[in-house]
C-alpha cells in the first residue's frame, strides 16, 4: 500500500477540471450514440430483421452461423430477430411508461412545490406511502391484479415511478419559486401557469433530467424482470426478459440463448445509465444523497 | 433524543396505515371476482358463492372489510391460504427467516464489497478512480436475474463440481446454510454494492477535507493511522446507513434471486401465490414486506441520529 495522501477537491488545480467536464460530455455523447443505435435498430425492425421472429424451424438450439447469427433458439426460432423485435416491446413500453410517469411527475411535484402548505403535504404524503412499496415487489402485484397486458405494464410502471420524478420535481422548484426574478416576473403581472413554467421549471430542469435518464434505465430493469417471471408482454410477441427466462432450461446446450438476451438487457440498461452518469457531470448535479 | 425517536415512529404509522390500505384494496378491487377466486374454481354454484361471500364477509360495505381485515392483520392472522387451506402466517413464518437470511448475508457482501471499492478509488484515485467507476457503472446495468442466470449458466458449463440449487435451513447448520445461500446473495448484493461504493468514496473523500484529518497528518500520525482511525471510522456511518436505505432494493430482488435460485423464501412463495393467484397470501407479503422496508428506514434514521451528533431534530 502506497502512502500517497489524498488528493482533495480543493487541491485540484483547475484545467485538470476543465479536462473532467470535456470527458463527461463525451460520455454524453457515448450514451446518445448507443440510443441512437438502439432505436434505429428497433424502429426499423420489421425491415432489418432477417427472419419472422415467431418461425420455428427444426434448426433448434443451433450455435452462431452466417444464416443464424446469434443461432436458434430451442424450437428453431433466430435469436437475433427476436431480440430486435422483442426489443420494439420492451423500449416501447419503456418509454411510453416514463414518459407518463414524468408527466404525472411533473403535474404533482410543481404543484406541490409551488403551492405548498396544506396541498404539498397531502400530495407528498400519498406518494410517500407508494415510496414505501419495493419498486419491484409492487409492480408485480400490480400487474398481477390488473394482468400482464401492454397497456396494464405501462400503466403499472407509471405508477410505480411516479414518486421518486414528484420528488425530483418538487425539491428544486421549493427554494426556486423564492428567488427575485419570479417575484420580478410576478409583479409584472406574469400568470401562475407561465409563472411556473418559464421561470421556475427551467431552473429545475437539471436533476430532472439525470433522474428520467436514471429511471429509463429502472424501467428496463422492471419490465425485463417481470417478463423474466412470466408477467411480460403476453405471447407470440418476444421480449427479452421472456427470452432469458425461456433459455434457462437449455442454456447449458445453448448458452448463445441466454447470452444474447443477457447482452440485449444490459445494453439498453448501460446506454441509459451512461447517459445519466454523463448527464450528472456535464449539468452538475450533486449526486449524493 | 427519546422524543425524537418517538416523532420518527409517530410519522411511519400514517405511512403504514396507507400501506395497508393500498395492499388491501389492490386485492379487492381487482377485476374479477374475489369469491370466485376463494372458492377455487370458476363453475361452482351460486349458493356456494353465496356462503364464501358470507363467510368472508364480503356482503359488507368495504371499509367494514378493511377494518377487519386490518384488525386480524395486526393480531397477525392474515386469512387462510385459497389454495392450502392452511393459515396463511404459518405457511409465511417460516419462510420470513430465509429472505431476512438471504437478504441479510446479501447486505454484508454489499458493505464489504462497496466499501472496499469505495475506500480504494478514494485513496488512489487515478486509475484505480477509473477502474472502480467503470466496474461500479457496469454492474449497475447489470440486473440481478440476469447475473443471477448467468451464475447459473457458467456454473453448469464450467464448475459442475459446484451444487447450485440446494438450501439447508439455518436451524439445522448455520454454516451449510450460509455456505448454501453464498451465491445467490452475491448476485442479489453486486447492485447494492454499487451504491455503497458510491456513497463510501464521496464519505471518504468529504472527511479527508476536513480540517481535523489535517491536523492529525500535520501533527505526524502515519497514513495508515488516518486512515483507520479518521477516513474509515468517519465514512463508516453514511455507508451503513445507504445500506439500511437499499432494503427495498434488496427484498424487491430476493423476489427474482428466489425464483431463480429454487430457495424456499418469501419472493419465490409470492411468485407462486401470484401464479396460482392466492390474494390472502400476496396481500400478506405485500403488507409485511411494505411494513418492514418502512420499520427499517425509520431505524436508520434514528441510527443515523445518534451517530451523527450534527443532525439536529
Amino acid at each position: 500500500m502506497s502512502d500517497t495522501d489524498f488528493v482533495t477537491d480543493d487541491d485540484a488545480p483547475l484545467p485538470q477540471r476543465r479536462k473532467a467536464a470535456n470527458g463527461d460530455r463525451w460520455m454524453v455523447g457515448l450514451g446518445l450514440a448507443m440510443l441512437a443505435l438502439m432505436l434505429i435498430l428497433t424502429l426499423l425492425g420489421p425491415l432489418i430483421a432477417p427472419y419472422d421472429p415467431s418461425m420455428t424451424s427444426p434448426n433448434s438450439l443451433a450455435p452462431a452461423s452466417a444464416q443464424h447469427w446469434l443461432g436458434t433458439d430451442s424450437i428453431g426460432r433466430d435469436i437475433l430477430s427476436r431480440l430486435i423485435i422483442g426489443g420494439r416491446t420492451t423500449l416501447l413500453i419503456t418509454v411510453v411508461a416514463v414518459c407518463l410517469a414524468l408527466a404525472a411527475g411533473l403535474v404533482l411535484g410543481l404543484t406541490a412545490g409551488y403551492i405548498g402548505g396544506a396541498v404539498d403535504q397531502v400530495i407528498m404524503r400519498v406518494l410517500d406511502v407508494i415510496f414505501a412499496f419495493p419498486v419491484f415487489l409492487l409492480a408485480i402485484a400490480v400487474v398481477a391484479a390488473l394482468g400482464p397486458t401492454v397497456p396494464n405494464l405501462i400503466l403499472t410502471i407509471a405508477i410505480v415511478y411516479t414518486p421518486i420524478l414528484a420528488r425530483v420535481v418538487r425539491a428544486p422548484v421549493l427554494s426556486v419559486k423564492s428567488w427575485d426574478h419570479v417575484e420580478a416576473a410576478r409583479s409584472v403581472g406574469v400568470s401562475e401557469f407561465r409563472l411556473v413554467t418559464r421561470h421556475i421549471l427551467p431552473l429545475a430542469i437539471s436533476p430532472i433530467l439525470v433522474q428520467v435518464s436514471l429511471t429509463l434505465a429502472n424501467t428496463i430493469f422492471t419490465v425485463t424482470a417481470l417478463s423474466f417471471l412470466g408477467l411480460g408482454p403476453p405471447p407470440p410477441d418476444p421480449n427479452w426478459g421472456g427470452m432469458l427466462a425461456e433459455a434457462r432450461q437449455f442454456m447449458e446446450l445453448a448458452p448463445l440463448t441466454v447470452i444474447a438476451p443477457a447482452g440485449a438487457i444490459v445494453f439498453a440498461t448501460l446506454t441509459f445509465i451512461v447517459l445519466a452518469n454523463g448527464l450528472r457531470e456535464m449539468l452538475d448535479v450533486a449526486g449524493k444523497r | 433524543m427519546t422524543r425524537l425517536v418517538l416523532i420518527r415512529f409517530a410519522l411511519a404509522v400514517p405511512i403504514l396505515l396507507g400501506v395497508s390500505v393500498a395492499a388491501f384494496a389492490l386485492m379487492r378491487l381487482l377485476p374479477g371476482d374475489f369469491a370466485q377466486a376463494a372458492a377455487g374454481s370458476a363453475n361452482v354454484s351460486t349458493e356456494m358463492l353465496e356462503k364464501v361471500r358470507r363467510d368472508l364477509g364480503l356482503d359488507q360495505p368495504i371499509w367494514v372489510q378493511y377494518l377487519a381485515w386490518l384488525g386480524d392483520a395486526l393480531r397477525g392472522d392474515f386469512g387462510t391460504s385459497f389454495v392450502t387451506r392452511r393459515p396463511v402466517t404459518s405457511e409465511i413464518g417460516g419462510r420470513l427467516g430465509v429472505t431476512f437470511e438471504l437478504t441479510a448475508l446479501a447486505a454484508l457482501m454489499a458493505m464489504v464489497m462497496g466499501g472496499l471499492t469505495g475506500l480504494a478509488s478514494a485513496r488512489f484515485r487515478g486509475h484505480t478512480d477509473w477502474i472502480v467507476r467503470l466496474w461500479n457503472g457496469l454492474m449497475l446495468a447489470i440486473p440481478n436475474f440476469v447475473v443471477g442466470t448467468l451464475i447459473v449458466l457458467l456454473a453448469g458449463l464450467y464448475f459442475p463440481q459446484i451444487r447450485i440449487f440446494y438450501f439447508v435451513p439455518f436451524t439445522e447448520d448455520p454454516l451449510g446454510s450460509i455456505g448454501s445461500l453464498l451465491l445467490p446473495a452475491f448476485a442479489l448484493s453486486l447492485a447494492v454494492s454499487v451504491t455503497v461504493s458510491e456513497n463510501t468514496r464521496a464519505a471518504v473523500l468529504e472527511v479527508a477535507s476536513q480540517d481535523f484529518v489535517m491536523v492529525a497528518r500535520a501533527k505526524g500520525l502515519r497514513p495508515r493511522t488516518v486512515l483507520r482511525n479518521y477516513l474509515v471510522r468517519n465514512a463508516l456511518t453514511p455507508v451503513i446507513t445507504v445500506t439500511g436505505l437499499q432494503i427495498a432494493q434488496l427484498l424487491g430482488g430476493s423476489i427474482l434471486i428466489e425464483t431463480i435460485f429454487a430457495i424456499p423464501g418469501m419472493g419465490q412463495y409470492l411468485f407462486d401465490s401470484i401464479t396460482s393467484r392466492d390474494y390472502p397470501v400476496i396481500q400478506a407479503i405485500v403488507l409485511t414486506t411494505a411494513a418492514v422496508v418502512v420499520l427499517v428506514n425509520v431505524l436508520v434514521d434514528i441510527a443515523y441520529i445518534r451517530a451523527d451528533a450534527r443532525v439536529e431534530g
